[in-house]
C-alpha cells in the first residue's frame, strides 16, 4: 500500500514535470533534414540568380528602345520605350522577395528601386505638386539647373553621369529625393499624374526629348542625357547584384552557403513575411487606400501598380514553391521550402499553398480591373466602395498567408524570424 | 486509485493551465480591457468638450486638454491593441502618422471647401486622414487654421471627429465584451482565434513588441535615422501639440503593462532584471528630455541623448522579442513594421 502510493506520487511529480516544464516533453525529432536544406537554400540562390539574370536583361532591352526613342522621338517610340520598362518591372518585382533578409539586396536597393519619390527633384512639376514638408530638394529640378545650392552646400549639376546622379539620391538627407533607378525613369517617360484618383497615367509628350523646333519642356539636351545615363546606372547595378548570386565566387551567395542552415531558412521566410505584410499589404495597398492617396501608389507615374503587386506576390510563391518562371518561357524549379514542410506536416503545406494561390487570385483582380480601364488610383478613390474591396480582399488574403508562413516556420523550427536580430549577443 | 487519477487529473489542471493562462486572464481582464474603457471614456470626454468650445461655454485651454487626455489613452493603449483595433483600418482611423507629404492639412482644407456644413456621413466617408486625432490634433494647434476666429469654418469637423472617435470607441469596446468576444477569446480556451493560453499570450506579446518598434520609430523617424541623420522635426508624432515624449511615455507604460504581469513567468531571474532595467532606463530617460522632441531633434547638442534612449529601446526590443520570446518558447511573428 505504501510503495503503491510512493510510486502514485512519483508518478504525479514526472507528469506534473512532463507538463508543466518549458522544455519540450520528449526529444523531437529534427525539424527537417539537414542536406536537404542546404540544397533548398542553394536552389534559392538559384532563383534569386534567375530573377536578377532577367531583371538585368530587361533592363537592357530598355535601354534599346530608349535609344530609339532618343534618335525619333515621336509618340510610337515613347509607347515601345513605356512598354520595355513594363516588361522590366516583371523579373525585377518578382526579385523584391529576396530584398528583406539579405542585407546585400537590402543596402543596395535604394539606388535601384527607391518609392516615393517628390519628382520636381528630377525635372519639371505642376504648379500645385504636393512634396513632403521640409524637403529642401522637392523642386531642384536637376535637368534644368546647372547647379544647385542646398543649405550651405553649392552642387555643380552641369555634368550630368552616373556619379553625380547617384551622389543626389537622399540629398539634404530626405529619402524622397530619389535620382536614380525604376521611377525616376518612370518619370522621365510618363510624367507626373495629373489625374489623381481619376483616370489616366502620366501624359509626357514624345516631344520632351526632341531637340530643335518641336521640343517642349526645355532643357531637352539634358533630358535626354540624364534619361541615358539613369537607365546605364541601373543596368550596371543590376549587373553587381547578378554577380553576387552567382555560384562558386567569393561574393553573397558564398556567405549564404557558409552560414548555418537554420540562418538560409530563416532568411528566406522572413523575406516572404515581410514583403507579404509589411512592404506589400502594408505600405504599397493599406496607406494608399486609407488615406485615398495616389502619391503612396507604387507605380503613380505609368499606373502599372497592378502588374508590380502581381509580380510581388508571385516572388513570395515563387520562394516557397522553389519555382521561377523566366522571362524567356523557361521554368527554373528545384527542392524548396514547400518539400520541408511537406515532410513533416503535409497539411499545413497544403494549406499554405492554398493561400498562396488565394492571393495570387485576389492580386489577379487588381489585374483584371487595370485590363477593363480601373486602375489602382481609381480603386483607392473616395466614395468607391467596391474598389476598396478589391484592394482590402488582396490585403486580407496577403495577411493570412503571412499567418501560415509563421506557422511553417515554427514547423521547420524557427522562432524568431527576423535575421537582424535573431542572433544578437549582448 | 480512480480517486488518485481524479486528483492527478486536478492537480495537473491547476498546476499546468494555471500560470500562463492566469497571466493571460490577468492581462485580459485587468490591462487590456481597462486601456481600452478608458480610451473611450476620454473620447466621451472630448465630445463634451468639443461641443462645449462650439457652443462658447469652455475655453480653448481646456477642449486642448481633453485632446491630449484622448491622445495619451490612445498612445497607451497601442501596445495593447491585440484584437479589433488592430484590424481592418481601425487604428488609422485614430491617428494618421507618419504624414510626411502634409496629407492631413490638405484633405482637411479640401474637405471643408468642398462641404461648408460637413455632415457626419460625409465625414465617414472621406480618408481616415481626416476622421481622426491627426486631423484634430491639426485645426486645434496649427497656426494656419487660426481656429478661434474660425470656429464656424471648423466645428463641424471636430465635433464630427470626437463623434468618430467615440462611436469607433463603443463599437471596439462591444466587439471586446460581446459573447465569444475579444475577452471570451484571451480567457477561454480553445476558441475560434486562440487554440491555448500560448497562443494567446502569444498575440499580446506580439502587439506589446510591435508597440515597442513603433516606438522606435516615432523617435528614429524625427532623428532623421531614415535619412542620413539629417533630423525631420515634421515627421515627428504630434509636432503640432509638441507633445511627442508625452505620447512615447504613454506608450511605455502600457508596454511595461504587459511585462509587469509576464514578469511571473519568468524563471531566469538575469532576464528578469535585464527587463526591469531596460524600462527604467527608458522611462527615467524619456523623464530627463528638457524640451519638445521636434526641437530636440534639431539641437546638435541633444543627438547623444537621443541616440541612447533609441539604442535603449533597441536593446528592449530585442530582450522582449528574441530572449523573452525563446525562454517562454513564444514566437512573435511578423509584424507591420518589418519591411520598412
Amino acid at each position: 500500500m505504501l510503495s503503491r502510493v510512493s510510486t502514485g506520487g512519483l508518478l504525479l511529480a514526472s507528469l506534473l514535470l512532463s507538463a508543466c516544464s518549458d522544455e519540450p516533453a520528449a526529444t523531437p525529432a529534427p525539424a527537417y533534414d539537414e542536406a536537404r536544406a542546404r540544397l533548398v537554400i542553394n536552389h534559392y540562390a538559384d532563383l534569386a540568380l534567375a530573377a536578377y539574370s532577367d531583371a538585368l536583361s530587361e533592363a537592357r532591352e530598355l535601354r534599346g528602345q530608349i535609344d530609339a526613342l532618343l534618335a525619333q522621338p515621336n509618340a510610337e517610340t515613347l509607347a515601345a520605350a513605356r512598354q520595355a520598362w513594363r516588361d522590366a518591372r516583371v523579373p525585377y518585382m518578382q526579385t523584391e522577395v529576396f530584398r528583406f533578409g539579405n542585407a546585400v539586396v537590402d543596402e543596395w536597393e535604394g539606388q535601384v528601386n527607391a518609392w516615393p519619390l517628390d519628382e520636381g527633384l528630377i525635372d519639371y512639376v505642376a504648379d500645385d505638386y504636393q512634396a513632403v514638408m521640409g524637403n529642401p530638394g522637392a523642386r531642384a529640378n536637376i535637368i534644368a539647373s546647372q547647379s544647385l545650392k542646398i543649405g550651405e552646400q553649392q552642387l555643380d549639376l552641369s555634368e550630368l553621369d552616373a556619379d553625380l546622379l547617384a551622389s543626389l539620391n537622399e540629398l539634404g538627407g530626405s529619402e524622397v529625393n530619389v535620382a536614380t533607378g525604376y521611377h525616376a525613369i518612370e518619370f522621365l517617360l510618363w510624367g507626373q499624374d495629373l489625374n489623381g484618383t481619376d483616370a489616366g497615367a502620366g501624359e509626357r509628350p514624345a516631344t520632351d526629348f526632341a531637340t530643335g523646333e518641336a521640343a517642349t519642356g526645355g532643357h531637352n539636351d539634358r533630358r535626354r542625357d540624364y534619361l541615358t545615363v539613369v537607365t546605364d546606372l541601373l543596368i550596371s547595378d543590376l549587373e553587381a547584384m547578378v554577380a553576387e548570386w552567382q555560384p562558386d565566387q567569393d561574393n553573397y551567395r558564398a556567405d549564404l552557403a557558409a552560414d548555418s542552415v537554420e540562418n538560409g531558412l530563416r532568411k528566406m521566410l522572413f523575406g516572404m513575411g515581410s514583403l507579404s505584410l509589411g512592404e506589400l499589404a502594408g505600405e504599397r495597398m493599406k496607406v494608399a487606400l486609407a488615406a485615398h492617396s495616389p502619391e503612396d501608389e507604387h507605380d503613380c507615374f505609368s499606373d502599372n501598380t497592378h502588374f508590380s503587386h502581381f509580380y510581388n506576390g508571385k516572388g513570395i510563391e515563387n520562394v516557397y514553391l522553389g519555382e521561377y518562371q523566366r522571362v524567356n518561357g523557361d521554368t527554373v524549379s528545384g527542392p524548396s521550402l514547400s518539400d520541408l514542410v511537406a515532410a513533416s506536416e503535409p497539411q499545413l503545406d497544403e494549406a499554405l499553398k492554398a493561400d498562396l494561390n488565394a492571393s495570387e487570385a485576389a492580386l489577379q483582380t487588381l489585374v483584371d480591373s487595370a485590363a477593363s480601364g480601373v486602375h489602382f488610383d481609381q480603386l483607392i478613390a473616395p466614395g468607391n466602395a467596391e474598389g476598396a474591396a478589391t484592394v482590402n480582399g488582396a490585403i486580407d488574403a496577403l495577411v493570412e498567408q503571412t499567418t501560415r508562413i509563421e506557422k511553417a516556420a515554427l514547423v521547420l523550427d524557427i522562432q524568431a524570424l527576423n535575421p537582424d536580430t535573431a542572433n544578437h549577443s549582448f | 486509485m480512480q480517486r488518485l487519477i481524479v486528483l492527478i487529473t486536478t492537480l495537473m489542471l491547476a498546476a499546468c493551465s494555471d500560470p500562463r493562462q492566469q497571466v493571460t486572464t490577468q492581462l485580459a481582464d485587468q490591462v487590456l480591457l481597462p486601456a481600452h474603457q478608458q480610451w473611450q471614456s476620454r473620447n466621451m470626454t472630448l465630445l463634451d468638450s468639443t461641443r462645449a468650445w462650439c457652443s462658447g461655454d469652455q475655453e480653448l485651454a481646456s477642449l486642448k486638454q481633453a485632446f491630449h487626455q484622448s491622445q495619451s489613452a490612445w498612445s497607451r493603449l497601442q501596445p495593447l491593441m491585440v484584437g479589433p483595433l488592430s484590424e481592418g483600418n481601425r487604428s488609422w482611423q485614430v491617428q494618421f502618422w507618419p504624414d510626411k507629404r502634409n496629407m492631413v492639412a490638405r484633405q482637411t482644407e479640401d474637405l471643408l471647401d468642398e462641404f461648408a456644413d460637413l455632415t457626419q456621413p460625409q465625414l465617414e466617408g472621406a480618408s481616415v486622414v481626416v476622421q481622426g486625432l491627426t486631423a484634430f490634433e491639426y485645426v486645434l494647434f496649427d497656426e494656419q487654421t487660426a481656429v478661434t476666429e474660425n470656429r464656424d469654418r471648423y466645428c463641424p469637423l471636430l465635433t464630427g471627429i470626437a463623434r468618430h472617435q467615440l462611436t469607433l470607441s463603443d463599437q471596439v469596446l462591444a466587439l471586446w465584451q460581446q459573447p465569444e468576444g475579444m475577452l471570451d477569446k484571451l480567457t477561454s480556451f480553445p476558441n475560434a482565434r486562440y487554440a491555448n493560453a500560448d497562443e494567446a499570450l502569444g498575440g499580446i506579446l506580439r502587439v506589446q513588441v510591435t508597440g515597442v518598434d513603433t516606438l522606435k520609430k516615432k523617435l528614429g523617424t524625427p532623428m532623421g535615422r531614415l535619412n542620413s541623420g539629417v533630423p525631420q522635426p515634421y515627421q515627428a508624432e504630434a509636432w503640432r501639440s509638441r507633445h511627442s515624449t508625452e505620447n512615447l511615455q504613454a506608450s511605455l507604460a502600457g508596454a511595461q503593462a504587459v511585462w509587469e504581469r509576464v514578469r511571473s513567468l519568468v524563471g531566469d531571474a538575469g532576464l528578469v532584471a535585464d527587463i526591469d532595467q531596460a524600462y527604467k532606463t527608458i522611462r527615467d530617460q524619456l523623464e530627463a528630455l528638457p524640451a519638445p522632441l521636434m526641437e530636440l531633434v534639431q539641437d546638435p547638442t541633444r543627438q547623444a541623448q537621443l541616440q541612447s534612449l533609441y539604442q535603449n529601446l533597441d536593446a528592449l526590443e530585442t530582450l522582449q522579442q528574441d530572449d523573452l520570446a525563446r525562454h517562454l518558447g513564444i514566437q512573435i511573428g511578423f509584424n507591420a513594421n518589418d519591411g520598412d
